[in-house]
């Protein structure tokens, strides 16, 4: 509906000037808070997403009332899922449940369809809801006498074939609830990276290189988190005066390990360091990033001794907390730090 | 000694006083042979073909050290030996000679910068050379039609000794089937340096029995064959890869047969061809106990197209190089009357995704493994046979590569562990 005329029709209304940056940070928010549920997010607008689930142990149903949790706490945004065995099918149990619930409340809805019940969840629907039925092809689906997903799932091949061809025989598979479409990975990771700035600008190195420590830490948390080995590791180093410089380094063989990401930010800082300026924000990233693959010695089978002693420490940090297990020269200290993760 | 002259200088410089048109060099020349009264040095006076010393110098090239710390080590030995014309280089650890016929018109020896004789051979016309030494200054004059150049020499006397094999004790090698087996194991070696031992290739000489291995710690590479000969005793020496590499291109089927000597004490190696030789030191230490890690039984057998598979690999290995070099195997048994297949693939974040599928005869269950695909293709690049066998147990034990109904080859690689 055009502006204008919504104004003529209600004379009251208020009028907000569109803010797309806001949106597309609060976007930018809720799609943080999936990733961080698994990698495997399909994002396909602004506001709507598919979530791999499969490989998380817990209850579908139960996944997504805490992920609406989670969204409606730390964006104040109400949010609706639908949780099915295929893509289509949890996209239709979505827009169902949003459109169930009645009220000038947002819906913040959860829609669960269990596997096996796809095709008796659908079969009552109106067709316009499967994806891919436009308000066209339900038209002439209502003059063959198709009105529900059930009736279209149930039409004779034959029928549909000669007015849809080839199209006919998905759009009953659709119907049936029977879709292999697989998640798209819309946003592949292409750095992860931690930043602080001080409270208070830092001209002694070794302080800093103490924080590059502690987000070599994360960096490498983060990467092994995601499942990744990283390629290039860089530093971003802000003076006191605002300038700001990054340097980055091409590592032989990537790495998730934190002591390799330590080592090789700390050569650039001392490469970088300028004695008698002060430091206002350090950062360490990592990019080219690659799924980790380690080539087994032949005589030294097993993984080495690091990458069992980090992922003790990963495991106890997800069940326990990150402040769970830290170096002893940080206890206490990370209050001190306000960070920022970048992605 | 040349310090002695140089010690000695002030005064004598007071006696040539008077010849003041002598510039220092000459002088100095003069004092020296004032000093130490020349024995007359022999000099050289040689005819050679340009084709045949072109290819000697590129042989014997591979063995200069052009920064070395030693400035001898960056030239070539030129030398008349028995009625043949020696061409020699040495860097102390790896040795090449070889000989090349001319017509010898007065016997000696000099040393020339490699690099400026070889560069000026390789301009020359198809013509006969002539080298012929000035002993008074060490100045290798050659001349080939129309073309004279000087090149400054250093004396023959300071260049390395080089040893003379007594070959009566040596072993009789086959030239095409040793280059064959230092061509199927040379590879697998490890370019760290911090693992010399890794460095070469391991020959152990039983009996009639000779077996080279190579292994890098990912990967080893293991080649038997059969003596014509018995060895007096048995023994086992480490190689290292680049001397074997250097003999491989050297070696020309032609020269039939390879004799080595392993003179007792100097720690060296010798192999001895019709015209030419090459001597190296061996690598000091213990070879891994490659035996105890190459698997004896197998699940799953594969046999595959030695042509498609390394395509395959090439292929897959376009993708693969930008990300962490490994590739899936995909094994797959024979199903319902379809036949087995192998489907190799490749992903990099970078780059893209590559999948290939190969027919196979698969034997056992199916099985989903990864490899660095360097390594296969570097395999398959010196598998023989048409067909190879590629035997596995799970994806994180070694793989077995042979040639099918050949137990003379055998190559063990490591998986790839995905994190």
């Amino acid at each position: 509906m055009p502006m204008a005329q919504a104004q003529k029709l209600a004379p009251a209304l208020l009028v907000l000037p569109p803010d797309f940056e806001a949106y597309s940070q609060a976007s930018d928010q809720v799609m943080a808070i999936l990733e961080d549920l698994s990698p495997l997010v399909e994002q396909v607008s602004v506001d709507e997403a598919f979530i791999d689930v499969s490989d998380l142990p817990d209850d579908p149903g139960v996944i997504a009332a805490r992920l609406q949790a989670r969204i409606n706490q730390e964006t104040r945004l109400p949010c609706s899922l639908g949780v099915a065995a295929n893509k289509l099918v949890a996209k239709v149990a979505n827009d169902y449940g949003k459109g169930s619930r009645k009220g000038l409340d947002y819906p913040n809805a959860i829609t669960v369809v269990p596997p096996g019940e796809e095709a008796a969840f659908l079969a009552p629907l109106p067709v316009q809801m499967l994806w891919g039925v436009g308000k066209k092809t339900a038209a002439r689906l209502k003059t063959l006498g198709i009105e529900t997903i059930g009736q279209l799932a149930d039409a004779p091949a034959g029928l549909l074939g000669a007015h849809y061809g080839k199209w006919a025989a998905d759009m009953q598979r659709h119907a049936r609830g029977i879709s292999d479409s697989p998640i798209v990975l819309s946003h592949t990771l292409k750095s992860i990276s931690n930043e602080t700035t001080y409270d208070k600008d830092i001209g002694d190195i070794d302080e800093v290189l103490h924080t590059v420590r502690w987000l070599s830490d994360k960096v490498g948390y983060r990467l092994r988190k995601h499942h990744f080995c990283a390629g290039t590791i860089r530093i971003k180093l802000r003076w006191s005066d605002f300038t700001t410089i990054t340097r980055q380094v091409a590592l032989a063989e990537p790495t998730n390990h934190n002591s390799v990401i330590y080592d090789t930010a700390a050569g650039l800082l001392r490469a970088a360091w300028q004695r008698g300026r002060k430091v206002r924000l350090i950062g360490v990233g990592s990019s080219n990033l690659q799924e980790p693959a380690v080539q087994m010695s032949l005589f030294d089978p097993g993984q080495d001794k690091e990458t069992k002693l980090l992922n003790a420490l990963d495991e106890l940090r997800e069940k326990y907390g990150k402040k769970v297990i830290q170096r002893g020269r940080e206890v206490g200290r990370q209050s001190a730090f306000e960070e920022e993760e970048e992605e | 000694m040349r310090l002695s002259i140089v010690n000695s200088l002030d005064s004598k410089i007071l006696i040539f006083q008077g010849v003041i048109y002598f510039n220092f060099e000459s002088i100095l020349s003069i004092i020296i042979r004032q000093q130490f009264p020349p024995e007359r040095s022999p000099t050289v006076k040689v005819t050679v073909s340009q084709q045949q010393l072109a290819h000697g110098l590129s042989l014997v090239s591979r063995a200069v050290a052009p920064r070395s710390t030693l400035p001898v080590l960056a030239n070539i030995l030129v030398a008349t030996d028995e009625g043949r014309v020696r061409l020699s280089a040495t860097n102390l650890e790896l040795g090449i000679s070889c000989w090349i016929g001319g017509q010898i018109a007065e016997e000696g020896a000099i040393t020339v910068p490699a690099r400026t004789l070889s560069d000026l051979v390789n301009t020359l016309p198809n013509d006969p050379v002539l080298l012929e030494l000035n002993p008074k200054n060490q100045v290798l004059n050659v001349r080939c039609g129309t073309s004279i150049t000087d090149i400054k020499g250093i004396d023959a006397q300071e260049y390395p000794p080089i040893p003379v094999p007594d070959l009566a004790d040596g072993l009789e090698l086959n030239v095409s089937d040793f280059k064959e087996m230092i061509q199927q194991v040379v590879f697998a070696v490890s370019t760290d340096e911090a693992r010399p031992v890794l460095q070469g290739v391991q020959m152990s000489v039983n009996g009639t029995f000779i077996t080279m291995a190579a292994t890098d710690g990912y990967r080893v590479s293991v080649r038997k064959a059969e003596l014509e000969h018995p060895a007096a005793s048995p023994f086992s020496i480490i190689i290292p890869a680049r001397a074997l590499s250097e003999l491989a291109r050297i070696a020309s089927d032609g020269d039939q047969k390879i004799v080595m000597v392993t003179p007792p004490g100097r720690g060296q190696v010798l192999f001895h061809l019709r015209d030419a030789e090459l001597v190296s030191s061996l690598i000091e230490g213990n070879f891994p106990p490659y035996d105890k890690i190459i698997p004896t039984s197998f699940k799953t057998k594969t046999i595959l197209s030695t042509a498609e598979f390394l395509k395959s690999c090439r292929q897959a290995e376009i993708i693969a190089r930008d990300g962490n070099n490994i590739v899936r195997l995909d094994i797959q048994p024979a199903v319902e009357g379809a036949p087995g297949v192998v489907e190799i693939s490749a992903q990099s974040e970078e780059t893209g995704f590559s999948e290939i599928k190969l027919a196979a005869n698969v034997e056992g269950p199916g099985l989903l493994i990864a490899f660095n695909v360097r390594f296969l293709r570097e395999v398959l690049d010196v598998m023989k046979s048409p067909n190879i066998v590629l035997q596995t147990n799970a994806n994180n034990t070694p793989g077995l590569l042979q040639q099918t109904g050949d137990d003379s080859f055998i190559h063990v690689i490591m998986p790839m562990h995905l994190g």
